[in-house]
């Protein structure tokens, strides 16, 4: 069979969002599914790479049997206007659709289209898509999937879904991803100046459960790692010189870490890394954190979220203020560039904004990613917020707009939200230090700075305006609601006083043919 | 060999209901992206210029055709879309009732800059209908129009009843959903009896994927200015792969001179009244 995976653009082109300004990962989940159907013809097509028409394209060129969808919560519309694309493009019966990843499985009624989704696969897709493509191989039904274990599909007159697939196969059991689909796409993933960049999964799921997290609830809270062997076999597979290990959470076991650093010694692997990890591991783990510095790694994404106590224990984060300022100072020493996330919450004042950034600035972090507490579909907070959410609309669940009523106003609110990323950008003394401390990873990296240069020039006009974020809510959310007036406007059926239009919204400008007649 | 007319009809109706300018991203995303009023309205504005622009291509057409068979079955076509069968309201009427519900408020100017998709699709397709043989021109008008708007515009009606439209305000669409398969049907006929020849075939698909193909840059550039109104700004490495990026490599590549040409500004853009002035289009209208 001829199976096509579409990696969709999280946003119609020109819209507000930070993904794929300052990292662009492979998609990884296509090259792993790939890898189970060996016998089929597949091909990988990365709409974050591509221009639209490439899909089009595609679509008649290749004439797969099925197309393959994979998406996050923001980017769930485009995915479903790539299906559409394909029903209309080869013919609804003539294509198989089916739509995996986060948001299909944390929340798969979005997904109930009959006409444009076949099937919607829940978790771990692996064996699931495999079995799938067995069944549609031998002429099985496309409306009888119901021996397939995680399918969510219509059977001609309901959506059925059927058992849920068990998560707990050896990660080493699956076969390594087969990353030369992604050979037109070579050297085109990165992190910031990290390009080109490969990507590598070594542990699936998360212990913990912050109520803001879909990860936990995803692989339901089950831990999963790749021997350190199986990393190595990969890594060395890779001719990227910097590595982005995509795992939610990867400081989680010391002894496969220490593994791992004893395997990548004993090979002689000479890489640099980047991975995500918390806090409070790298406070416990000292000689484990300067080990994995000494083995490559490089930066540290770390979920800090506050130094407020209260905040912190109110997103069950497992953490305390202590530990993010122990862990950047630990970072800082060792030489790892800290990527450090934020949490600005809907109900700050100004006093809490002054607090979070004054922080920030004390523990020097080199590049703080400044998000809205946002309460993504999956989630716990999504289920304490879902009466109060101010739109449904999933674009605006990228963590850079506030989808529940907030204390300032919306103008207010987002001027001293950009304000964050305006006053703590990557030329700032924390960055310069690290690019001090680490020759090592400029030099392999130098060529990357130029493309950093160029996203965060064009990028920065936008990310520093609160103009950008309340364009994007014109006609959606009304510029003068806040939590003092949200019930009033709950019930206001009068239509919404939208902030007024950009002066620079020339499209807007209204055609009257009486003017001329 | 030479296929027969209906052999080769029955394949051109595929390939039109599979090309990327009849299925554009940008009208699969209408049909899923809650767009609101005012993406809709900026939208419009765009395809505006499009509605009062078929009739005129009808009637360049009309004076050209070599029969008077030819002329009785687009003068059919041409009379339905002055309105019969819409309650003698033409489709600009109708598309007015619609930019009224979209939030056209008082009556502004013809001063709306149109991209440059947008103009080029109305030059285009003049051109084609003036200087190209007849049956570039039927194909053109015919499958290139009439095969493809049935296609294209459920997404757009699905997208529109989202955000919240009343069926009276949007009959210009429905109505061409429908109304247009009976015309495809009608200049269908016409095709039948002028595609026995191999030139007669060439012919016809050449006007038909001209006109698609100026479709498929006419919904690019519409979706630009929906998005570009809320952030002029943007980058996305999608910017980039329309070929807007200046790097190193692509300097080596392509040398600067050209890489100059794509930083420059674009040209300025015509407005709908330069447009109609241009085009002469009120005139036929």
């Amino acid at each position: 069979m001829r199976i096509l995976f579409v990696q969709p653009a999280p946003f119609e082109p020109g819209r507000l969002g930070l993904e794929n300004a300052i990292w662009l990962s492979e998609p990884a989940a296509f090259t792993s599914l790939a890898a189970m159907v060996p016998d089929h013809e597949c091909r990988i097509l990365d709409l974050r790479l591509e221009p639209d028409s490439a899909l089009n394209r595609e679509l008649l060129a290749f004439r797969p049997d099925i197309v393959a969808v994979s998406c996050m919560t923001t980017d769930s519309y485009q995915a479903m206007a790539i299906l559409q694309c394909a029903k209309n493009t080869l013919g609804a019966d003539k294509v198989f659709c089916i739509a995996g990843g986060h948001h299909p499985s944390l929340a798969p009624y979005d997904f109930h289209q009959v006409s444009i989704i076949d099937a919607i696969a829940i978790g771990e897709g692996e064996d699931t898509f495999k079995e799938l493509v067995a069944h549609l191989d031998q002429g099985g039904a496309r409306r009888k999937l119901q021996r397939i274990d995680g399918l969510c599909f219509f059977d001609g007159a309901e959506w059925v879904t059927t058992t849920k697939r068990a998560q707990s196969r050896s990660m080493d059991s699956f076969p390594l991803p087969d990353r030369s689909l992604l050979k037109k796409y070579s050297g085109s993933y990165f992190f910031m100046s990290a390009m080109p960049m490969g990507s590598l999964s070594t542990s699936r799921g998360c212990a913990y459960d912050c109520n803001f997290c879909g990860i936990w609830e995803f692989y339901e809270k089950k831990v999963r790692f790749l021997s350190a062997a199986r990393i190595c076999d990969a890594l060395e597979a890779m001719d990227e010189s910097f590595v982005m290990f995509l795992d939610d959470n990867f400081l989680t076991s010391q002894k496969r870490l220490e593994e791992l650093c004893d395997e990548i010694e004993r090979r002689g692997i000479r890489k640099l890394y980047g991975a995500q990890g918390r806090a409070d591991f790298v406070v416990k783990h000292p000689e484990l954190m300067a080990r994995l510095r000494k083995a490559g790694l490089t930066l540290l994404i770390s979920g800090y979220e506050t130094n407020d106590e209260q905040g912190l224990a109110a997103l069950k984060k497992s953490s305390v203020a202590d530990a993010n300022k122990i862990a950047a100072k630990m970072l800082n020493d060792l030489g790892i560039a800290i990527f450090g996330i934020f949490m600005v919450r809907p109900d700050f004042t100004h006093a809490d904004f002054d607090f979070l950034y004054q922080s920030i600035d004390e523990m020097r972090i080199t590049l703080p990613i400044i998000t809205i507490h946002t309460p993504l579909p999956g989630t716990q907070l999504r289920k304490l917020a879902q009466g109060n959410l101010l739109t449904e609309d999933v674009r605006f669940f990228d963590l850079l707009h506030a989808v529940t009523p907030t204390t300032l106003s919306r103008e207010e609110f987002y001027t001293r939200f950009t304000e964050g990323w305006a006053k703590r950008e990557w030329r700032n003394a924390p960055f310069l230090d690290f690019v001090k401390k680490r020759p090592d990873f400029m030099k392999i990296t130098w060529r990357g700075l130029i493309h950093l240069t160029q996203m965060l020039v064009r990028y920065r006009p936008v990310a520093t305006s609160p103009e950008s974020h309340l364009r994007d809510e014109i006609g959606i959310i009304p510029a003068d609601l806040t939590v003092l007036n949200a019930r009033e406007k709950a019930t206001d059926k009068a239509p919404i006083k939208t902030a007024p239009l950009p002066s620079s919204s020339k499209g807007l400008r209204i055609i009257s043919d009486q003017a001329a007649e | 060999m030479t296929k027969s007319a209906a052999t080769f009809l029955r394949d051109l109706r595929d390939e039109v209901e599979s090309h990327p300018g009849t299925n554009h991203m940008f009208l699969c995303r209408l049909a899923w992206v809650p767009f609101t009023r005012e993406d809709y309205l900026v939208a419009s504005t765009q395809h505006y210029p499009l509605v009062g622009t078929f009739t005129r291509y009808l009637e360049e057409l009309l004076l050209r055709a070599p029969t008077s068979e030819a002329k009785s079955w687009l003068a059919k076509v041409l009379v339905d879309e002055y309105g019969e069968g819409s309650d003698g309201k033409d489709h600009r009427t109708l598309y007015r009732e619609y930019l009224v519900a979209a939030g056209l408020q008082g009556f502004d100017d013809l001063d709306t800059p149109l991209h440059k998709d947008v103009t080029a699709f109305v030059f285009e397709h003049l051109r084609i209908v003036k200087e190209e043989p007849f049956l570039v021109g039927l194909g053109a008008v015919g499958p290139g129009h009439e095969w493809s708007i049935p296609k294209m515009f459920p997404p757009i009606i699905q997208g529109l009843r989202k955000s919240g439209f009343s069926e009276s305000s949007i009959v210009y669409f429905t109505l061409h959903a429908l109304q247009d398969i009976d015309h495809g049907r009608w200049l269908e006929e016409a095709l039948l009896l002028n595609a026995s020849t191999s030139k007669a075939q060439q012919e016809i698909r050449r006007g038909t994927l001209l006109s698609l193909e100026a479709r498929e840059r006419f919904w690019s550039g519409v979706q630009d200015k929906v998005t570009r109104w809320r952030q002029p700004q943007n980058v996305h490495l999608r910017t980039q792969a329309r070929g807007e990026r200046f790097s190193l490599r692509s300097m080596a590549k392509e040398g600067l001179k050209d890489q100059l040409v794509r930083l420059r500004p674009p040209a300025q853009e015509l407005t709908l009244r330069q447009l109609r002035a241009m085009t002469a289009v009120d005139k036929a209208a």
